[in-house]
């Protein structure tokens, strides 16, 4: 029993250090791709189809958008 | 002068359309998907309900070089993949919206125009590409074991050598067509095509470009630069000087308009 | 191809005061038919981008923009992104950056077509405005726009030069030889007297008018106002025609 528990306590010393930075950049690209969403005026494909794709298919999501869903020109 | 207003240019775009964003992101995110997921493996299977009893799990201890290789090989693939999806408007679309029309009808240099693109394009990947190394290497001593700064560098600067040639080549491919996914389609088909001829002619082609990465491995195990990197270097320096010199020699002599 | 985009089979362009091998684009304006500006910059933006493309330095650049959008009418929505800008504004916009290195020539592929009646009369007005400075060239399919606006004119059939000239020199040249006149009274009655003058070669009447077809003009009118008088015809018109674009057009075509 005890060996298990150490287990988990340095479980969690790894999270902060190496799971929130990734954390982090996945919540950068969710919100960079949400507010780009507002603000464009028109993309490729309805924009609630958009936000479904970015909402709810992790990381690759908001990837995605930025490449095919975007119209820049 | 005029060169300077259209590398701005082309700059201020990338930051409004927020590639500036994006792509340095997702080049740290593959540079750190593989190191983490392999540290992480034996929790993995633990928390999947664990292997049947008895059976002895064989994991092999990554050195540092091998963390190297597990971000160098996602750029080699999904990597190319996103600069070639990135880059595949910069001129095609310009040529394709007719923007480019009301551009070159003004004393613009076809040289400025295509370099321009060019160095900004450049610009964003090597920085993308140097900041998911920087990641991996964060990782790699948090996790893997000591790699110096100074080999980060050696790894950054080889690496971006190739990576240089992906852009080229997707200029390249930007001058001849004006559909944008024609060409990011030609780009990745073109690097994958390399590698390919390169495993295939192995012994004749010690140099090709694609074997980069290898001898990057090499250069961290040994601690020296192998005399075949600066081989394979110097030959990707030629072909990128090539790619570019013949995107501006197509781009004039082409009919615009068409 | 004068804008430099297709190269040319045969010929070059030259101005009058034009050093060898300089870049002819510098001397030229162009808008092309549908223009397309990078939708993400705002007006005042782009026209500052080609201004120093054009090697306008930035203050300069600044500047001629400023101007130019004041005379465009474009001075409120200078800050806005041109993606939001109408059909009129954009083309307007692209008469600005077309004129930002004050060209010599300003080359317009069909300025007014796919507007609407509004941004048509502005851009015509713009062009009215624009001509009393530098050199126009226009192409267009609607006649009454090139009539309206044009000094001189080439008329342009499967490819080749049919007929070009000044506006008045084509006026005569394809000037039809008509008059029209109406009377009080029976038109039938006068028919008969104009088709005995000569230099009279035929003669219709319609509803309202006596139409007269003409050898040699200055003739005709002599003989016809001279009978008018002499008869006291109860003449309350007397026209002589002029040729609309139309029918130079059609009559250059056929001919």
């Amino acid at each position: 029993m005890e060996e298990i528990n150490s287990i988990n306590e340095i479980d969690w010393t790894d999270m902060l250090t190496v799971i929130v930075p990734m954390l982090v950049i996945q919540a950068i690209l969710l919100i960079a791709a949400i507010i780009d969403l507002i603000r464009i005026e028109r993309t490729n494909g309805p924009k609630w189809a958009w936000a479904l794709v970015i909402v709810f298919i992790n990381i690759i999501g908001p990837i995605i958008y930025f490449i095919f869903g975007r119209r820049n020109d | 002068m005029q060169w300077w207003t259209l590398f701005q240019k082309e700059l201020i775009e990338n930051v409004r359309n927020i590639k500036w964003i994006w792509v340095p992101l997702v080049m740290i995110l593959l540079a750190i998907v593989d190191p983490l997921t392999n540290y992480f493996l034996p929790q993995i299977i633990d928390a999947a309900g664990g292997m049947p009893d008895g059976t002895e799990i064989q994991l092999p201890e990554y050195q540092p070089s091998d963390v190297v290789m597990m971000s160098l090989g996602q750029f080699n693939s999904l990597g190319v993949l996103v600069i070639a999806l990135m880059s595949m408007g910069t001129i095609a679309g310009e040529r394709k919206s007719g923007v480019a029309e009301l551009i070159l009808v003004k004393p613009v240099s076809y040289t400025n125009y295509i370099t321009a693109k060019w160095a900004s394009l450049s610009l964003l990947t090597l920085t993308s590409i140097t900041l998911g190394m920087i990641a991996s290497w964060y990782y790699i001593n948090l996790l893997f074991g000591d790699l110096s700064f100074g080999a980060l560098l050696q790894v950054v600067f080889f690496y971006g050598l190739w990576i240089l040639l992906v852009v080229s080549i997707s200029i390249f491919y930007n001058t001849l067509f004006k559909i944008p996914g024609l060409v990011a389609f030609l780009t990745f088909a073109t690097v994958i095509l390399m590698g390919v001829i390169t495993s295939i002619f192995a012994h004749v082609l010690e140099w090709s470009p694609n074997n980069i990465s290898n001898y990057i491995q090499q250069m961290l195990v040994t601690g020296s630069v192998p005399s075949d990197l600066i081989g394979a270097s110097l030959v990707t320096l030629i072909m990128i000087v090539l790619l570019v010199g013949g995107s501006v020699f197509i781009f004039k002599t082409k009919d615009m308009a068409e | 191809m004068l804008s430099g985009l297709l190269k040319p089979t045969s010929g070059t362009i030259s101005f009058t005061d034009m050093k060898e091998n300089r870049d002819i684009r510098k001397s030229i304006g162009y808008l092309p038919q549908h223009p397309v500006f990078y939708k993400w910059m705002t007006g005042q933006e782009f026209l500052v981008h080609v201004g120093r493309l054009a090697h306008l330095s930035k203050s300069e650049a600044t500047k001629r923009a400023k101007k130019l959008l004041e005379r465009i009418g474009l001075t409120d929505a200078a800050n806005q992104r041109i993606g939001k800008y109408s059909g009129g504004m954009k083309q307007r916009l692209g008469i600005a950056q077309a004129m930002i290195h004050q060209p010599k020539l300003l080359i317009l592929d069909e300025p007014v077509s796919s507007l609407d009646p509004i941004g048509r009369r502005e851009v015509l007005t713009l062009m009215e405005e624009l001509k009393e400075d530098i050199t126009l060239l226009f192409s267009t399919h609607i006649l009454g726009d090139a009539d309206e606006v044009s000094d001189e004119l080439l008329l342009l059939h499967e490819g080749r030069i049919i007929e070009s000239g000044s506006m008045e020199a084509l006026r005569e040249k394809y000037q039809i030889a008509k008059i029209e006149l109406s009377f009080d009274g029976n038109l039938r009655d006068y028919q008969k007297k104009v088709e005995a003058l000569s230099a009279v070669t035929a003669c219709y009447t319609d509803q309202s008018r006596l139409h007269v077809t003409v050898e040699d003009m200055a003739e005709a009118r002599r003989h016809i106002l001279a009978a008018a008088s002499a008869e006291e015809w109860p003449l309350t018109s007397f026209s002589i025609n002029r040729a609309s674009l139309e029918d130079m057009f059609m009559k250059a075509v056929n001919s």
